[in-house]
C-alpha cells in the first residue's frame, strides 16, 4: 500500500507483481470509481476485464491534458515523456516550453474535442484525462483502439496538500514511488511549518477574494482550496462560512455590505491594475482594500505563451502559495521569503 | 369603444404602478437599507453607512431607471415590428440586431484570443461589450436598410432579417469552437443580460439614445395607423411607403440596438408587451398604445429585475431567465381567458 494522507480522490495498493490504483472521486457527484492496473512489462496480467485500463510500467510515452499535469512530470524528472498535450499555449513551464518549440509535443486540439487521429498515430502507453462529467467520446474512441486512458481528478481535491499529493499518482506510473514519495514529504514539511508560523501572529487580518463579471460577483466558497489557503495563513476570510467546495456568485450589494472593510484583497479576477478595475466598475474603488493598494493577484505571472503560471503550478507547490499568502498577511513572518505567484496591483 | 377620458384614468392609474414599483424596487435588494435611510439619501442628507449611499444611489438607482428604458424601449420596439410587418410574432429583435449585437460582442470576447492582444486591452475596459455590441447591430442595420431601399416586400425584410441571424449564430459557434471555457462563460453571461453595474454615463448615453428612437416612432405613429390597414391602403392614403418603413426600422434599431449594447440581449419584453397592452386597450391607435405600451414595459421590466434580485438573499438571478419566467404564463393566461389574440 502507498500511503496517501491528504489526498481524497485516489488509492494504490501494491499487490507485488501489480499495483491498482483506484480512482474514486472521477468527477463531482459521482459515486462511481475507476480501478487502473499497472503491470511490469511482459508480465500477464490474469482478469484484464476487472480494470478500467491496464497500463505496463514504467510508462515511456505519455499524453497529459491539464496543465496541472505538468509539474508533477517535471519534478519526477520525467519531462522526457509527455508526447501530446491539448491546447499547448495554456503551458508556461520554461522546461516544458522548450521541448514544445523543438516540436516533441504534439498539439492534440482541445480537451472537449480531442484530436482522435493524431493521437491514435502517437500511441502513447498512457493517456492521463480529466473528466468534468462522465462522457468524454474520444476518451472512448481512444479505449477501442486500445489505448488505455486513466482519469486524474487532482482538481475534484479540496485541501491544499491534498492536491500536492497527486504527484504519488503520477510517481506509481513512472515506477518512481519513492522519489515522488519524498518530494511530497517536502512540500508537506514546508507547508505545515509555514501554517504553525503562521498560527503565531497576533493579529487575523479579514481578506475579500474574486472580482464581478457584469454585476455578478464570483468568490471562493468556505470550503474551497482558495479559502483553505487562507485560513492556513491565519487570515479571516469574510465567506469562511459558506457552504460548498466551488465559487460562489453574490450580487455587488451584498458583497459591498460585507466586505468594504476588509484589509486585503486576494485574487482579483483577471485584473492587472488598479486603474483597470476602477475603469471596469467604480464599486470597486468603493473598498478599503482598494484604497490602500492591499489588492494583490496572481494573474500577472504568466507563461510565454499566455498561460497564468498560478493554475498550473499552484496545486503542485502549496508551500509555497502559503508562503506568498503569509508574507502578504503578516509581512514581519517571513522575512526571508520573495512572493512567487502574486503581485500587488499598482 | 372607450371614451378618451377613460383611457386617460386608466393611463394615470398605470403611472401611479410604475412609480409605484420604482419605488418598491429602490427598497428592495440584497442589503435591506431601512426606509428613513433611504428617504434620507434621496432629500441629500447622508446616512449611517457610507456604503448604503453607494448602493442607493450608484447601484440601485441607475439600475432601476436602465430598467425602465430597457423594458419600455424593448417594447416600443416591439409594437413598431408588429405593426410594420403586420405579424403578430415580430420583435425587436426579427430583424437581425440582437444578432448582430451578438456577433459583436463574440468577436470581442471569443475572438480576444486569436485576434491578440489589442482586442485582449479593450475588452477590460467598461464600455468595450457597449462599443462591440452597438458596432454589430449598426452593421446589421446598414445591411437591413439597403435591403429595404431594394425590396418593397416587407415579409422578404423579416425574412432576411432572420437570415441574418442565422449566418451569426454560425459564426458565433465557429468562434465558440475555438474559445477556452473562461471566454465562453463571459460571453454566455453577456447573453443572460444584466441590468446591474451601470455607470452614469452609460445610462445617460442610453437615455439619450432611447430618446431619440422614442421621438422618431412617435413622429411616425400616425403612418403605422394607416399601415395597420394595409400597405395599399396606406399607399392610396398618401403614405410614401418606403420613407415610411426606412424611418420605422431606423426608430426600431436605434432603440433596440442601444438597449441591447448595454444590458444585453433581452428576450421576450419586446414580443409580448405589446400583446398584454391591447388585451386592455382595445383601440389600434397608435397614439393610444404607445404610452401605455412604454408604461408598461418599463413596468414588466422593473418587476422582474425586483425578483431577479431575490431579495434579502445574497444571490442575484440572471433577468433574462426572469423575463420570459414571469412574462409568458401571464401571457398564456390571458390568451386562453380572451380566446383570442388582439391585433
Amino acid at each position: 500500500m502507498v500511503e496517501v494522507i491528504y489526498a481524497k480522490g485516489f488509492e494504490i495498493e501494491d499487490q507485488g507483481n501489480i499495483k491498482v490504483i483506484t480512482l474514486k472521486n472521477p468527477w463531482p457527484g459521482t459515486d462511481k470509481t475507476f480501478k487502473y492496473a499497472l503491470v511490469k512489462k511482459n508480465s500477464p496480467l490474469k482478469n484484464p476485464e476487472n480494470y478500467d485500463a491496464v497500463v505496463e510500467v514504467p510508462v515511456k510515452r505519455i499524453v497529459v491534458t491539464s496543465t496541472t499535469h505538468i509539474p508533477s512530470l517535471e519534478m519526477l524528472n520525467e519531462l522526457e515523456t509527455i508526447i501530446g498535450f491539448p491546447n499547448l499555449n495554456y503551458i508556461s513551464s520554461e522546461k516544458t516550453r522548450t521541448k514544445i518549440s523543438e516540436g516533441k509535443i504534439s498539439e492534440i486540439g482541445k480537451n472537449e474535442d480531442l484530436n482522435k487521429e493524431i493521437l491514435i498515430d502517437l500511441n502513447p502507453d498512457a493517456v492521463i484525462g480529466f473528466a468534468v462529467e462522465g462522457n468524454n467520446s474520444a476518451y472512448s474512441t481512444l479505449r477501442k483502439a486500445g489505448i488505455p486512458v486513466l482519469y486524474n481528478s487532482d482538481w475534484t481535491e479540496t485541501s491544499p496538500l491534498g492536491k500536492a499529493e497527486w504527484i504519488k499518482f503520477f510517481g506509481a506510473l513512472f515506477d518512481k514511488e519513492n522519489e515522488a514519495d519524498s518530494i511530497f514529504k517536502n512540500i508537506e514539511t514546508e507547508y505545515l511549518s509555514a501554517k504553525k508560523i503562521a498560527s503565531e501572529a497576533k493579529e487575523t487580518p479579514t481578506v475579500i477574494s474574486g472580482a464581478m463579471y457584469k454585476d455578478v460577483w464570483y468568490m471562493p466558497q468556505g470550503g474551497s482550496w482558495g479559502a483553505q489557503f487562507i485560513a492556513d495563513a491565519n487570515g479571516d476570510y469574510l465567506w469562511k462560512d459558506s457552504e460548498g467546495t466551488g465559487s460562489l456568485s453574490l450580487n455587488l450589494e451584498s458583497v459591498l455590505e460585507k466586505g468594504h472593510n476588509a484589509d486585503i484583497w486576494i485574487g482579483p479576477g483577471q485584473f492587472t491594475s488598479l486603474g483597470e478595475m476602477k475603469n471596469a466598475s467604480q464599486a470597486y474603488s468603493q473598498f478599503k482594500a482598494y484604497k490602500n493598494g492591499k489588492v494583490y493577484s496572481y494573474s500577472m505571472k504568466k507563461g510565454e505563451s499566455g498561460g497564468i503560471v498560478y493554475y498550473e503550478l499552484a496545486p503542485n507547490r502549496p508551500d509555497l502559495v502559503l508562503k506568498d499568502l503569509i508574507k502578504i498577511l503578516h509581512p514581519q513572518l517571513l522575512p526571508d521569503h520573495d512572493i512567487f505567484f502574486f503581485d500587488q496591483l499598482q | 369603444m372607450q371614451t378618451t377620458a377613460a383611457y386617460r384614468v386608466q393611463f394615470m392609474l398605470l403611472l401611479l404602478v410604475l412609480i409605484a414599483a420604482f419605488l418598491l424596487n429602490l427598497s428592495m435588494g440584497s442589503v435591506s437599507i431601512p426606509l428613513d435611510e433611504i428617504i434620507s439619501v434621496f432629500i441629500g442628507n447622508g446616512t449611517s453607512k457610507e456604503t448604503w449611499r453607494y448602493i442607493l444611489m450608484d447601484y440601485r438607482l441607475p439600475k432601476a431607471i436602465m430598467a425602465m428604458i430597457a423594458g419600455g424601449g424593448l417594447a416600443i420596439s416591439g409594437l413598431l415590428m408588429q405593426t410594420l410587418f403586420r405579424n403578430p410574432l415580430a420583435g425587436p429583435f426579427v430583424l437581425g440586431l440582437s444578432s448582430g449585437a451578438s456577433l459583436g460582442v463574440a468577436f470581442l470576447i471569443l475572438g480576444a484570443s486569436a485576434f491578440g492582444g489589442f482586442f485582449g486591452t479593450l475588452l477590460l475596459s467598461q464600455w468595450s461589450l457597449v462599443i462591440a455590441s452597438a458596432l454589430g447591430s449598426f452593421l446589421v442595420l446598414l445591411a437591413v436598410l439597403a435591403v429595404t431601399f431594394r425590396i418593397k416586400d416587407t415579409m422578404a425584410i423579416l425574412i432576411i432579417g432572420l437570415m441574418f441571424g442565422s449566418v451569426t449564430t454560425a459564426v458565433v459557434s465557429v468562434l465558440s469552437y475555438f474559445s477556452n471555457a473562461e471566454q465562453l462563460q463571459q460571453y454566455i453571461f453577456w447573453s443572460f443580460g444584466s441590468l446591474g453595474n451601470q455607470s452614469w454615463q452609460g445610462v445617460m448615453t442610453l437615455a439619450i439614445c432611447f430618446l431619440a428612437g422614442l421621438g422618431l416612432s412617435i413622429f411616425s405613429s400616425k403612418s403605422l395607423n394607416a399601415l395597420l390597414l394595409g400597405e395599399n391602403y396606406a399607399k392610396s392614403m398618401g403614405l410614401h411607403i418606403k420613407k415610411t418603413t426606412f424611418i420605422i426600422i431606423l426608430a426600431t434599431s436605434i432603440l433596440a440596438g442601444s438597449i441591447t449594447a448595454f444590458v444585453g440581449p433581452i428576450a421576450f419584453v419586446g414580443l409580448a408587451v405589446p400583446h398584454l397592452v391591447r388585451q386592455f386597450y382595445k383601440t389600434s391607435n397608435h397614439l393610444v398604445l404607445m404610452p401605455a405600451v412604454l408604461v408598461c414595459g418599463a413596468l414588466l421590466m422593473l418587476i422582474c429585475d425586483t425578483v431577479a434580485q431575490l431579495p434579502f438573499s445574497e444571490f442575484t438571478l440572471p433577468i433574462n431567465a426572469i423575463t420570459s419566467l414571469i412574462g409568458a404564463p401571464v401571457v398564456i393566461w390571458l390568451l386562453v381567458r380572451k380566446r383570442k389574440l388582439f391585433f
